[in-house]
C-alpha cells in the first residue's frame, strides 16, 4: 500500500506542475504588462530609459521559459510577489484572508456532509416516505439553485423581511468577536452546504441502498443487532469511502462557491480577493490565489485517496 | 445507420459487425419514446422546449416589448397584464429582457458544451483505444485542468482574453473537457476488446474507420448525457460570470447580470430578483432533468424494463 500511496504522491506532483504551467500560460496571455497593470494611463509618460529600467525590474522581455522557472521557484520558496494594485506582499495578503474561506469552507462542508448523509441514509432506508422526498427536493435545489441566486435571495429576504443581515457590519474575526463572526459565517456556509449536500446525498443513497441487500446486513439483522447499530457500523461504515471521495470531490465545488458566495456575504476571504484582483489585473494575486485554490483541491483529493485505502482493509492485498 | 442497415442485409461477415454495432443503438424516435417514458426526461425535455422556445421568440423579434427600451414612467412596475414579470430601473420589461438574456445564455452554452463535447470525446476515445502513452497524456492534461476549479479556470481565462460572447463560451467549455475525456474513455477501454470491434480489424479496416463507425456510435449515449449536463452547467456558469462582471458587456442581456442589478432593488421590487432568478433555475433544472432523463433511455442498467 506505501508503494501506491508514494504513485498517487507523485502524481499529484505532476498534476501541480501542470496546473502551474497552464495557469503561468493563461496569465501571459492577459493583455498589457506588469508596468500597464501598476501605473495604467500613466505607463505612456515613462521615458524609454525608465521604460527599460522597469522592464528590468519586473523580468519583461526574458524568455518565459525563464519567467516561469523564476515565479516557480519563489513561489516554492513562500515569496508570492507584491500586489500590482496594493504594493503589499501577497504573501500577507492571502495569510490575512485564507482563516475566512477555511472557515466557511469547513462549515460548509460539514453542513453539507450532515445533511447529505442523514437524508441520503433516510432515504436509503425508506425510500418513497416523506423523509426520502424531502431529501430529494432538497437535492433538486442543491442541484438547480445556482450559489449566488440562492444567497442573493437569502440576503434579501433576511434584510428586508427581518432587517437581519449580520454581513452589513465589518468582518468579525473568528476569535475578536465570536459570536458575530459565527453569524456571518453561518448563512453563507448553509447556501454552499446545501450545494454539496445533493451530491453527497446521491451517493450516500445509492450506496447504502446497495450495502442494504447484502447478506451480512441481512445476517446482521437476522441475529438481532439492533437498527441503530445495524445502520452505524454496517450501513454507514462501508458507504464511508464513497461518501469520502464525492466529498472530496465536492470540495472543488465549494473552492469555487467560496468565490462568489464571498462577494455576495462580503466576507473578505480568497474569493473575493481574486475578484478584485480580476477586475484589477493583478496578476501576482489571481496567480497565487488560483494555484493555492488548486493545490488544496488536488491535495484533498489525494488525502481523501489515501484515507479510502487506509479505512478499506480490501485494499491492503493490492 | 443506413450503410450499417444495408451491410446488415447483405449478410456475411459484416452482418455480425452490424448486430454488435448497432446493439446499443436505436433510432431517434426510439429514443424520444424512452425518454418520454423516464419522468426526468419528460419533465426536462418540457423545460428545455420552453427555455428554446422563450430564446427563439425574443430572436424573432416577437416578445411582447422591446427589451431594450427604457421608459421613464414604468420605473419599477410590478408584475401587470402588461408587463408579465414587471419592470426594471430603467423601466425595461423583465419578462422580454429574460427572453433576450436566455437566448445570450443558451448561445454561450452551446459554444462551451460545442467545444467540451468535441475535443472531450475526441480525447476520452484516443485514450481509451489507443493506449499507453498518448493515453498517459492525454489523462494527465485532463487531470490538470480538472484540478482547477472550473469557475476559477474560467474566471482567469476572461480575464486574461477579455469579456465576451466568444470568451465567455471558451473559458467555460474548457473547464469540461475533463469530464467529457473520462466519461467517454470507460466504455471505449470496454468496446476495444468487444468481438465486433476485433472483427472489424481483422477485417482490415482503417482505424480511423474503426474508431468513426464502431465505436464512436456507441458512445453516443453516455456522450447525450453529458451534453445535457454541459449545458446546464454552461448556462449555471455564464451566470456566475456575468453577476461578478465578467459576462459579455453591456447592453448585451445576461441573466447574471439581472440577478446582480437585483440585489441593492429586491428590498423594494422583489421582481427583479425573482424573474431572472427563475429563469436560471428553470433552465438549469430543465437540462438535468434532461440529462437524467437520457441516462435512464440509454444506460441498460437503469432502463425501465
Amino acid at each position: 500500500m506505501l508503494v501506491a500511496i508514494a504513485r498517487r504522491l507523485l502524481s499529484t506532483l505532476i498534476t501541480l506542475f501542470g496546473v502551474a504551467v497552464v495557469i503561468f500560460v493563461i496569465l501571459r496571455l492577459l493583455p498589457g504588462n506588469a508596468i500597464t497593470a501598476s501605473l495604467g494611463v500613466s505607463a505612456g509618460l515613462l521615458s524609454h530609459a525608465q521604460i527599460t529600467q522597469l522592464d528590468h525590474f519586473y523580468g519583461i522581455g526574458e524568455s518565459p521559459v525563464s519567467q516561469f522557472t523564476s515565479w516557480l521557484g519563489a513561489t516554492l520558496t513562500g515569496n508570492l510577489g507584491v500586489s500590482l494594485s496594493s504594493q503589499k506582499p501577497v504573501a500577507g495578503m492571502i495569510a490575512q484572508a485564507l482563516p475566512v474561506t477555511l472557515e466557511l469552507g469547513i462549515m460548509a462542508l460539514a453542513i453539507g456532509v450532515l445533511l447529505g448523509v442523514f437524508f441520503g441514509v433516510a432515504g436509503a432506508l425508506r425510500p418513497g416516505h416523506i423523509g426520502d422526498l424531502a431529501g430529494q427536493a432538497l437535492a433538486l435545489v442543491g442541484l438547480a439553485v445556482p450559489s449566488f441566486v440562492l444567497g442573493t435571495a437569502l440576503v434579501t429576504f433576511m434584510s428586508s423581511t427581518f432587517h437581519y443581515f449580520p454581513s452589513s457590519e465589518s468582518y468579525a474575526g473568528l476569535f475578536a468577536n465570536t459570536w458575530l463572526n459565527l453569524q456571518q459565517i453561518f448563512f453563507p456556509a448553509c447556501v454552499l452546504g446545501v450545494g454539496i449536500a445533493a451530491a453527497i446525498m446521491r451517493t450516500t443513497r445509492a450506496a447504502v441502498l446497495e450495502i442494504n441487500t447484502q447478506n451480512f446486513v441481512r445476517t446482521a439483522r437476522g441475529k438481532g443487532v439492533s437498527e441503530r447499530a445495524v445502520v452505524w457500523r454496517h450501513l454507514l461504515l462501508n458507504a464511508l469511502v464513497p461518501i469520502v471521495t464525492m466529498s472530496g470531490i465536492q470540495l472543488g465545488y465549494l473552492l469555487g462557491g467560496t468565490v462568489i458566495i464571498e462577494e455576495i456575504f462580503v466576507l473578505p476571504g480568497l474569493g473575493r480577493m481574486l475578484v478584485t484582483a480580476i477586475n484589477n489585473r493583478d496578476f501576482p494575486v489571481v496567480q497565487s490565489v488560483t494555484m493555492l485554490f488548486a493545490a488544496g483541491f488536488v491535495v484533498i483529493n489525494m488525502l481523501t485517496d489515501v484515507f479510502s485505502a487506509v479505512i478499506d482493509p480490501r485494499s491492503k492485498d493490492r | 445507420m443506413s450503410s450499417l442497415q444495408q451491410r446488415e442485409a447483405a449478410g456475411g461477415p459484416q452482418r455480425e459487425l452490424a448486430v454488435g454495432a448497432s446493439a446499443h443503438r436505436r433510432s431517434k424516435a426510439q429514443l424520444l419514446r424512452a425518454l418520454w417514458i423516464s419522468k426526468s426526461g419528460r419533465a426536462g425535455l418540457i423545460l428545455v422546449s420552453l427555455v428554446v422556445l422563450g430564446a427563439l421568440v425574443s430572436v424573432a423579434g416577437l416578445s411582447p416589448h422591446n427589451p431594450q427600451a427604457q421608459s421613464t414612467s414604468q420605473v419599477l412596475k410590478g408584475p401587470s397584464l402588461n408587463h408579465l414579470l414587471g419592470t426594471d430601473q430603467f423601466g425595461r420589461d423583465i419578462f422580454s429582457l429574460i427572453l433576450e438574456a436566455m437566448g445570450v445564455s443558451l448561445e454561450i452554452a452551446c459554444i462551451a458544451t460545442l467545444i467540451a463535447g468535441v475535443l472531450g470525446t475526441l480525447g476520452g476515445i484516443a485514450a481509451g483505444y489507443l493506449g499507453g502513452f498518448a493515453s498517459t497524456v492525454i489523462l494527465r492534461a485532463a487531470d490538470v485542468i480538472f484540478a482547477i476549479p472550473a469557475i476559477l479556470l474560467a474566471l482567469a481565462i476572461v480575464a486574461a482574453l477579455g469579456p465576451g460572447i466568444m470568451n465567455s463560451a471558451l473559458a467555460i467549455g474548457i473547464g469540461y473537457i475533463p469530464i467529457f475525456v473520462r466519461v467517454v474513455r470507460a466504455p471505449v477501454l470496454s468496446l476495444r476488446s468487444a468481438d465486433f470491434v476485433g472483427a472489424a480489424r481483422v477485417l482490415g479496416f482503417s482505424r480511423s474507420r474503426v474508431l468513426l463507425h464502431h465505436i464512436l456510435p456507441n458512445v453516443y449515449g453516455v456522450v447525450a448525457v453529458q451534453v445535457s449536463l454541459a449545458l446546464a452547467w454552461g448556462i449555471l456558469a455564464e451566470a456566475s460570470l456575468s453577476f461578478l462582471g465578467l459576462g459579455p458587456p453591456p447592453p448585451t442581456a445576461s441573466l447574471g447580470e439581472m440577478v446582480y442589478s437585483a440585489t441593492s432593488l429586491s428590498g423594494i421590487a422583489w421582481w427583479t430578483l425573482a424573474g431572472p432568478s427563475a429563469a436560471i433555475v428553470l433552465a438549469v433544472l430543465g437540462f438535468n432533468l434532461l440529462g437524467d432523463g437520457f441516462r435512464d433511455a440509454t444506460d441498460p442498467r437503469t432502463r425501465r424494463s
